[in-house]
């Protein structure tokens, strides 16, 4: 399903910039290279990418500082690639509007898997009124979850849980972001909400709740539904 | 500074105003003596007086110096020729008789006096000498039982007050031959000393200041102290006279007492200094060759493996057989970079622990993920309780820890053995067992198994010897502990213990 979207990679390290042009040409990408940030953002607005892969390392500004620059107007996926790892770093970078945060060294398969699952998630406008993982079915309208075509009983707030990671499938979703937009502002604080609805979720939708694929655990930065 | 006066005049010889009260206190019981016995003025018992004067002659040379005792035998003489030999208040004596008594009388008293004086002389000298190595023995003991130059000091200065007067200072060298330390037991009693005078003694090594040829008009009076392989440095005091002749010797022996005492302590820790840098010597060095090795091997398989195939066209199976290979060095070169990060990470004590709630079944099932490749050869077996509560710790320190456990383990137990991981939730805090089925710990080295850089003897897999340091510290850092143990028959077991709360039932 790889296609020939334009992806545009803000780098400044040349062996990284000559690794991601031979790994995603040859899966059919367009690539259009900026060496900074300014000329990442003219880039952005000329050749208007279907993805952006932002580094945070830039010789003339913060990557953080490119990417709400970027927020302003452009609405398609930026996947950040950056040497910085910390949980801060992350978390910001997510808040100031990164769909996902790949930290360097990468695997490559694994970055061309959340290129496809960011592109189709913004192709699709998210009002489908049924989703499909695999065997699991969520219809938004009428609230009902099946798997494997059962009938899968889910309190409210299980579903609304469920429906905004689906809803917002291949993104990683901050805790804090989850625990707002289900439980609400003054919830923020409360992660052993978010544990516990997890685990029941997962116990009720994966296959082997001990080794989620669809509800993914993002090490102290949130959660992600995997497709 | 009185008490320190008092013990001047006793330490110093007889002053002239003591002398001439001595001579007039002998001449005063000479003449009352004289007077007492005025009643025995007769012919028949002036010999009688002879003894008395004679027996307080004897008296007064036992507490009276030389020329007292002299000058009273002499006025004994004359006194009992004038007033009580026949015919009195004359010089003359009549009988023949008296004469020679009066000849015998004078020498009696003489000799009498003389060698009362010396025997109590040379007993007091025989005190004095036994008072002064007393003094030594005690000064060499006190300084053999301090340890540490500022002890030693201390010591050298009490002992110093205690039989000297004045209060000494000391000036150190720093183990270049050069002065640069001022030290006083009383720093309000500012006998501030000369570094200028100071120096001089110690290049010259040989005393100036006050009451010596070379005075530099310094009130204070500075005598170098004189080691066999080191000069330690030089003590000034303050003396108002000269150390007296007879009192050099026990001085200098005093002071020869001290310089061994300060440069035995000044090679100690010269010693100790050399020690320590051939430790950390040895320290950088097997650094720098561990980490030069870890390094340089993956670089070298990576360098290698793409060299073939970009340079002699190998088959698909070997060609993707050397990707494999330069995919695994690659791994192996970030878990070094990793540990590196987080050794110095937790080195600068820049861990900053981020307590939230986790499950621990989520933590777990990230680590198996993450090692899923190096855990495959193994049966892992985790045991977590059903009703195992949410805990509070922070996710990406514990991940690491957990990683690097079962890492070590799939890295010493042999392919198909068991690894087992049980948690439980104990007493306020999370426990952690894993346990392998490999040789185990060497029994020697368990202890020291969780230091930096260490590695066993004869250790078969690679490594810096950092994973289980950082294990410790990040659990420390959550004020968790870690140990490690054997297990029968075979197998090496680390448990973790990490307090934590866990969330109260109302709360979820």
């Amino acid at each position: 399903m790889d296609g020939n979207e334009v992806i545009l990679i803000i780098d400044d390290e040349l062996q990284i910039r000559r690794l991601l042009e031979i790994t995603l040409s040859e899966k059919g990408y367009k690539i259009v290279m900026s060496l900074n940030g300014k000329e990442g953002i003219t880039d952005a607005a000329t050749h208007h990418p279907a993805l952006v892969i932002l580094d945070l390392g830039l010789p003339d500004m913060d990557g953080q500082e490119v990417l709400t620059k970027l927020r302003e107007w452009y609405y398609k996926p930026i996947i950040v690639l950056s040497v910085r790892n910390s949980e801060e770093e992350i978390i910001k970078a997510l808040d100031n509007g990164a769909n996902d945060y790949l930290t360097k060294p990468f695997r490559t398969g694994e970055l061309l898997a959340r290129i496809r699952a960011a592109i189709r998630s913004s192709d699709h406008t998210g009002d489908d009124a049924i989703l499909y993982f695999g065997s699991l079915s969520i219809d938004m309208a009428s609230h009902v979850v099946r798997k494997n075509n059962e009938f899968i009983k889910l309190t409210s707030t299980e579903f609304s849980l469920l429906a905004l990671l689906a809803k917002n499938s291949g993104r990683v979703l901050t805790h804090q972001y989850i625990l707002k937009e289900v439980w609400g502002y003054g919830y923020i604080e409360q992660t052993q909400y978010l544990r516990v609805f997890i685990a029941q979720l997962r116990r009720k939708i994966e296959d082997n709740p001990s080794r989620p694929q669809l509800l993914v655990t993002e090490s102290g930065i949130g959660y992600r539904f995997s497709e | 500074m009185k008490r320190i006066n008092d013990r001047y005049a006793k330490w110093c010889k007889l002053t002239d105003t003591k002398k001439i009260r001595s001579y007039f206190l002998s001449v005063l019981i000479i003449g009352l003596t004289a007077i007492l016995c005025s009643p025995l003025a007769n012919t028949q018992s002036y010999h009688v007086v002879s003894y008395i004067l004679l027996f307080v002659v004897s008296i007064i040379s036992t507490f009276l110096g030389i020329g007292p005792v002299l000058l009273a035998s002499t006025l004994s003489a004359v006194l009992w020729n004038y007033y009580f030999i026949p015919p009195h208040f004359t010089f003359h004596i009549e009988k023949t008789e008296d004469l020679l008594i009066f000849g015998l009388f004078f020498i009696i008293a003489l000799v009498n006096g003389i060698l009362t004086t010396r025997v109590i002389r040379q007993e007091k000298v025989a005190r004095e000498r036994e008072k002064r190595t007393n003094a030594l023995f005690q000064l060499t003991k006190e300084l053999s039982r301090a340890s540490g130059t500022d002890e030693v000091l201390k010591v050298a200065a009490n002992e110093m007050v205690d039989h000297f007067p004045g209060v000494p200072a000391f000036f150190l060298q720093d183990g270049n031959n050069k002065l640069v330390r001022l030290w006083t037991r009383d720093e309000s009693l500012s006998i501030s000393g000369s570094f200028n005078t100071a120096m001089w003694v110690f290049a010259n090594l040989q005393p100036a200041g006050a009451h010596t040829k070379n005075s530099f008009s310094d009130p204070l009076t500075y005598y170098p102290l004189l080691g066999t392989r080191l000069n330690p440095g030089v003590v000034a005091i303050h003396n108002s006279l000269p150390v007296p002749e007879e009192q050099q010797s026990y001085w200098d022996t005093f002071l020869a007492q001290i310089s061994n005492a300060l440069e035995r302590e000044f090679l100690g820790e010269m010693a100790q200094k050399v020690r320590f840098l051939d430790e950390s010597d040895r320290l950088y060095k097997t650094l720098f060759n561990s980490i030069s090795h870890e390094l340089r091997i993956p670089v070298a398989t990576i360098m290698g493996a793409s060299d073939s195939i970009l340079n002699s066209s190998p088959s698909p199976r070997f060609q993707s057989e050397l990707c494999h290979e330069i995919f695994t060095a690659s791994l192996r070169l970030n878990r070094l970079i990793e540990n590196l990060l987080n050794i110095s990470r937790l080195e600068s004590g820049h861990i900053s622990v981020r307590l939230d709630w986790c499950d621990i079944n989520d933590l777990i099932n990230k680590v198996l993920e993450d090692l899923e490749a190096e855990l495959q050869p193994f049966s892992l077996q985790v045991l977590i309780p059903e009703d195992m509560p949410l805990i509070k710790i922070d996710f990406g320190l514990m991940e690491q820890v957990l990683y690097n456990l079962l890492f070590n383990s799939t890295q010493y137990a042999p392919a198909g053995s068991a690894i087992d991981l049980t948690v439980a939730y104990t007493g306020k805090e999370l426990k952690m067992d894993i346990t392998d089925r490999g040789p185990g710990l060497p029994e020697k080295y368990i202890e020291r198994v969780f230091s930096k850089f260490f590695r066993a003897d004869g250790s078969k897999t690679g490594g810096l010897g950092l994973g289980l340091s950082i294990v410790k510290g990040f659990v420390e850092a959550h004020n968790g502990s870690v140990s490690a143990s054997n297990v029968t028959p075979c197998g090496a077991k680390f448990t973790l213990r990490i307090p934590s709360e866990i969330p109260s039932i109302s709360n979820v």
